[in-house]
């Protein structure tokens, strides 16, 4: 009985800790191709959680649809890097949008000038994100998936373009 | 590869037709200014220099969210001796 104890708690303990993440196509413009990440766990893929936080809120909606305009220029003109406020850590890219004042920010991933993975986002309550644990582990989901994606790139799993990323596998986080 | 369920379209419309339109704006002349600091050859913080500005400050202009007011849309037109934008 303790033996099966012992083997549930360390099975619970892996499945919070490891999560199966899936890339979803979203959109594509005329200069980018738009996904986001679904936790196979969950009902919302991460953009989708972001949109129904904030889509019906009205003292935040001036700042999300502020972030769903730039969202719908850089479709037409591309993720070009100034378009984008530099976070993360030097050697990723994730990036969040606004780059001026809002109370509101949105993680991505900007792989190429055309390829973007929009994540989730928040409310800013800190000066840094790394203050505030949930928009840490919004960029931490990013930095590991980002790193996941690569591996598998290299080893020809998947294959990333210019324009977009193919794949149909599931990367375990 | 599966497709999110997101009503990407639909959320735009409902956003106010001039507030689009502000920022498809802002992005062009963002764009503009992008492309003469490349013919020109020079960076952010030459043109910043150059025009007694911050660096800080072209950085905004490039994000395509600067809300430009017509004089500095004028300060660049003289600085670059090209239109930033044609009425």
């Amino acid at each position: 009985m303790c033996k099966t104890f012992f083997v549930t708690l360390r099975c619970n303990i892996k499945c919070k800790i490891m999560s199966e993440i899936e890339l979803l196509f979203v959109d594509s413009g005329d200069r980018c191709t738009l996904y986001t990440i679904q936790f196979l766990s969950d009902e919302q893929n991460e953009f989708e959680k972001f949109i129904s936080k904030f889509r019906n809120d009205a003292e935040l909606n001036p700042d999300f649809q502020a972030i769903m305009r730039f969202v719908e220029q850089i479709m037409d003109n591309g993720a070009l890097e100034r378009y984008f406020r530099r976070e993360g850590k030097m050697n990723d890219s994730v990036v969040a949008l606004p780059i001026l004042k809002s109370r509101l920010r949105l993680y991505c991933l900007r792989l190429t000038d055309k390829i973007l993975v929009i994540g989730n986002g928040d409310v800013k309550k800190s000066r840094t994100y790394e203050e505030d644990n949930t928009l840490q582990g919004y960029v931490m989901d990013l930095q590991k998936f980002e790193r996941l994606l690569k591996q598998e790139a290299r080893t020809g799993n998947v294959e990333i373009t210019e324009r977009q990323i193919i794949t149909d596998k599931t990367f375990e986080i | 590869m599966r497709t999110a369920n997101i009503p990407l379209r639909e959320i735009f419309n409902e956003i106010p037709k001039e507030k689009r339109e502000e920022t498809r704006l802002s992005f062009e002349i963002s764009n503009k200014l992008d492309s003469l600091m490349k013919e020109r050859g020079i960076n952010r913080k030459q043109l910043a220099e150059a025009i007694g500005k911050r660096p800080n400050e072209v950085t905004r202009w490039l994000s395509g969210e600067h809300n430009f007011t017509i004089s500095t849309i004028a300060m660049l037109s003289a600085f670059f001796g090209k239109p930033i934008i044609t009425v």
